[in-house]
C-alpha cells in the first residue's frame, strides 16, 4: 500500500502549484488520463490496477466496496501524464446504482474476466452493454483483459474464444496474469498501451480545472456551443 | 496495519483505572436490575470508553438489541450451503478476509472462523428471503463472530439486518445511496465552506459508502476501534454512521481544503481514512451533530441533494464540453444559498442554548429506545428518493 499513496503523494504535490486560483492559468499542469477498470467480482480488478500503480502484486486483497482510486505518473514521450485508474466493486448491485458516477468523463474502459472462470467470460456482454449505456461517446477506447493465465492447468476459457469475442467487439485482448513475477512488464504494457493510444487520439484532454475558474484551454470536444 | 484484538489479559489491565473499574460496576448494576436498565447500558455504550472489553459486550450488545439469549435460533441445518444464491459471492468475499482476524492467529483456526462467518451469513440470508447479501456485510458479521461467537453472532447480525442494516440489503442500492445524500447537508450545517468545496470537486459520497455499510469495520485495522464504534452504533439510531462519516470528514476538513479542487484528489484523500482518529471525540462530536440536527430536520435536503445532484450530473453527462457548465453552476449556487439562507434561519430557532451532553445523551437514548419509532422516520424519508429517481428515468 505505502508505495501505492506514496506514487500518488507525489504526483499530487506537482500538480498543486497554481491550481485553485481563479482565472489563473496553472503552468504545465500534467494531462489526466482517466480510465475505468470493470468486470465481475474476484477477476482480478484490484490486483490489476495495484500491480500498475505499485509495481507489486498485493499481498493479499479484499473485496472492493464502491470503488477505489489508484493513481500513478508516467512518462510519455517526454510528457508526463497521470494515468488515473478507478477499480470498481464487481457484485452487481454496486454497479447498479453506484458505479455510474465514474463513467463520467472517462478517457477509456477496462473490461477484465478471469481466464479461469467461464461466468465472469460470459457476464462481459452484460458489463460492456451498461457501458454503453453510460458512455454517450462511441468512441472512447476499450480493451479486454484476461486475467490470472499464470493458472495454466485451470483455463476455462480458450484465447481462440476470447480473440473472436473482442473482436466482435472491436477491441484488443490482452491475457495476463497481475501475479506472475514472469510476466512482469506484461500490466504495465497494457496501462503504457493505452496510455499511448490515449495521448495520440486525444490531444486536448486536459485536467479538469474547477468548475468556477476561467477556462483558457480549447475544450475538449466540438460541441453545441451556446454561452447564454 | 494488521488488525488486533483485544488480548485476553487486557481484562485484568483495565482494573487500574479507577474510571473504567467505575464505569464497569454501573454497567453490571444496568445488567442485574430487573428489568435490565437497557436506556442505562445505551448510556454507557455511547459514553467515553464504551463497553470496555469483549466480555462485557458478550452480555450487553444482546441488550442492546433486544435479543432474548436464552432462545437462539438452531443450528443451521446441512443444506445451508446447497441452493443458496449468495453463497459464491459470500465465499468469494470471506476467503479474502484474512486482514479481519487477528494478525497471530493460527490459519487453521482462521479457516474454522471463516467457515463459521459463511454458514452465520448463510443462515441469516435463509432466514429471511428479503434480505440481499451485499459485499461488506461480510465486514459486519465478522466483527459480531469475533466478539460473542457463531450462536449468538447469528441472532445478533439477523436482529440487526432487519433494523439497523436493513436499508443496505434492499434488492437494489437506492436506499443507501439515499442515506448516504445526508452526508453533505450535515457537512454543510457545521461547515459552508468544506461543503462548497466538496461540491465543487463533484466527489460524491462513494468514499463513504464502505464506511456507512460496514460500520467502519472495512477501513479500520484496529480491531478496538471497531468495537468501540460497535458499542456507539448498537446504543444508537440507524443513521448514526453517517454523522459519524460527517464528523470524520469535518474532522479533516483543513486537510480536504489543502487538497486539489477534484474529484480523484478529494475522493482519494478522503477514502484512505486515518488510522489514528480521536475516536472518543469524534463519537460524543457525532452524538452533539445528531441532537442538533436529527434526521427529520435533514430529511428535505436530504432530498434536495438527491435532486440537485441528479440533475447537475445528467446535465453533465449530456453535455461533456464544459461551455454550459459556467450558467448552470451559477443557478446551483444560487439556489443552493437560498436553501441555505432559509436553513439557516431555521436552525436558529431550533437551535436552542447548547444543552449539556448529558442531557444530549438521553435525548439519544430516547430516540433509540423508541426503536420502530426511530426507523419509521429513516423509512418516511426515504420515500423521498423513488419519486426523484423517476422524474429521471422514466
Amino acid at each position: 500500500m505505502a508505495a501505492a499513496v506514496a506514487e500518488v503523494e507525489s504526483s499530487l504535490e506537482l500538480s498543486l502549484p497554481g491550481g485553485g486560483v481563479p482565472g489563473f492559468l496553472p503552468p504545465a499542469r500534467s494531462r489526466i488520463f482517466k480510465i475505468i477498470v470493470i468486470g465481475d467480482s474476484n477477476v482480478g480488478k484490484t490486483c490489476l490496477t495495484y500491480r500498475f500503480c505499485a509495481g507489486r502484486f498485493p499481498e493479499r486483497t479484499e473485496a472492493t466496496i464502491g470503488v477505489d482510486f489508484r493513481e500513478r505518473a508516467v512518462d510519455i514521450d517526454g510528457e508526463r501524464i497521470k494515468i488515473q485508474l478507478w477499480d470498481t466493486a464487481g457484485q452487481e448491485r454496486f454497479r447498479k446504482s453506484m458505479v455510474q458516477h465514474y463513467y463520467r468523463n472517462v478517457h477509456a474502459v477496462v473490461f477484465v474476466y478471469d481466464m479461469t472462470n467461464l461466468a465472469s467470460f460470459h457476464s462481459l456482454p452484460l458489463w460492456i452493454e451498461e457501458c454503453k449505456q453510460h458512455l454517450l461517446a462511441n468512441d472512447i477506447p476499450r480493451i479486454l483483459v484476461g486475467n490470472k493465465c499464470d493458472l495454466r492447468s485451470a483455463i476455462q476459457v480458450p484465447t481462440d474464444v476470447a480473440q473472436k469475442f473482442a473482436d466482435t467487439h472491436s477491441m484488443p485482448l490482452f491475457e495476463t496474469s497481475a501475479k506472475n513475477p514472469n510476466d512482469n512488464d506484461h500490466v504495465e504494457a497494457i496501462f503504457m498501451t493505452l496510455a499511448h493510444k490515449l495521448k495520440s487520439h486525444k490531444p486536448l484532454m486536459l485536467s479538469q480545472p474547477p468548475d468556477n475558474t476561467v477556462h483558457l484551454e480549447p475544450a475538449a470536444k466540438p460541441a453545441i456551443t451556446c454561452w447564454c | 496495519m494488521a488488525l488486533r484484538r483485544p488480548a485476553p489479559d487486557g481484562n485484568g489491565r483495565r482494573d487500574c483505572d479507577p474510571k473504567k473499574k467505575r464505569k464497569e460496576a454501573e454497567i453490571f448494576q444496568a445488567l442485574s436490575s430487573d428489568p435490565v436498565d437497557v436506556a442505562a447500558l445505551r448510556r454507557m455504550a455511547i459514553s467515553e470508553g464504551g463497553l470496555l472489553v469483549d466480555e462485557i459486550r458478550r452480555r450487553v450488545w444482546p441488550k442492546l438489541l433486544n435479543v432474548n439469549t436464552e432462545d437462539l435460533p438452531p443450528p443451521p441445518g446441512e443444506d445451508l450451503r446447497e441452493n443458496n444464491k449468495d453463497y459464491q459471492q459470500v465465499l468469494l468475499d470471506v476467503r479474502r478476509s484474512l486482514r479481519r482476524f487477528p494478525p497471530g492467529m493460527p490459519d487453521e483456526q482462521r479457516e474454522g472462523l471463516q467457515e463459521e462467518l459463511i454458514d452465520s451469513i448463510l443462515q441469516v440470508l435463509q432466514r429471511n428471503p428479503q434480505l440481499h447479501y451485499y459485499q461488506g456485510y461480510h465486514d459486519i458479521v465478522v466483527t459480531f463472530l469475533l466478539v460473542v461467537g457463531e450462536r449468538l453472532a447469528t441472532a445478533l447480525v439477523e436482529k440487526l439486518s432487519t433494523h439497523h442494516l436493513r436499508d443496505f440489503m434492499d434488492p437494489t442500492m437506492d436506499n443507501t445511496k439515499h442515506i448516504l445524500n445526508y452526508l453533505m447537508p450535515i457537512i454543510d450545517q457545521v461547515n459552508p465552506e468544506l461543503h462548497d468545496f466538496m461540491q465543487r470537486a463533484e466527489v460524491g459520497t462513494i468514499f463513504a459508502l464502505s464506511w456507512l455499510i460496514t460500520w467502519f469495520g472495512h477501513v479500520l485495522s484496529d480491531f478496538r476501534h471497531v468495537v468501540r464504534l460497535y458499542d456507539f452504533f448498537l446504543a444508537c439510531h440507524p443513521l448514526m454512521p453517517i454523522y459519524f462519516a460527517a464528523v470524520i470528514v469535518l474532522h479533516r476538513a483543513e486537510e480536504v481544503l489543502a487538497c486539489e479542487c477534484d474529484m480523484a484528489s478529494v475522493h482519494h484523500l478522503l477514502s484512505q481514512i486515518p488510522q489514528d482518529l480521536p475516536y472518543e471525540t469524534l463519537i460524543s462530536r457525532a452524538g452533539d451533530l445528531f441532537v442538533q440536527f436529527p434526521p427529520s430536520e435533514l430529511a428535505r435536503e436530504a432530498a434536495q441533494q438527491q435532486a440537485e445532484r441528479t440533475a447537475a450530473s445528467t446535465f453533465k453527462d449530456f453535455e461533456l464540453a464544459s461551455a454550459q457548465q459556467r450558467p448552470d453552476t451559477v443557478l446551483r449556487q444560487r439556489f443552493r444559498d437560498r436553501l441555505r439562507a432559509e436553513e439557516r434561519a431555521k436552525s436558529l430557532l431550533v437551535t436552542k442554548p447548547r444543552t449539556n451532553r448529558f442531557v444530549k445523551l438521553a435525548v439519544m437514548g430516547l430516540t433509540v429506545a423508541l426503536g420502530a419509532a426511530a426507523l419509521a422516520v429513516v423509512k418516511s424519508a426515504l420515500e423521498w428518493a423513488p419519486k426523484f429517481e423517476l422524474q429521471i428515468f422514466p
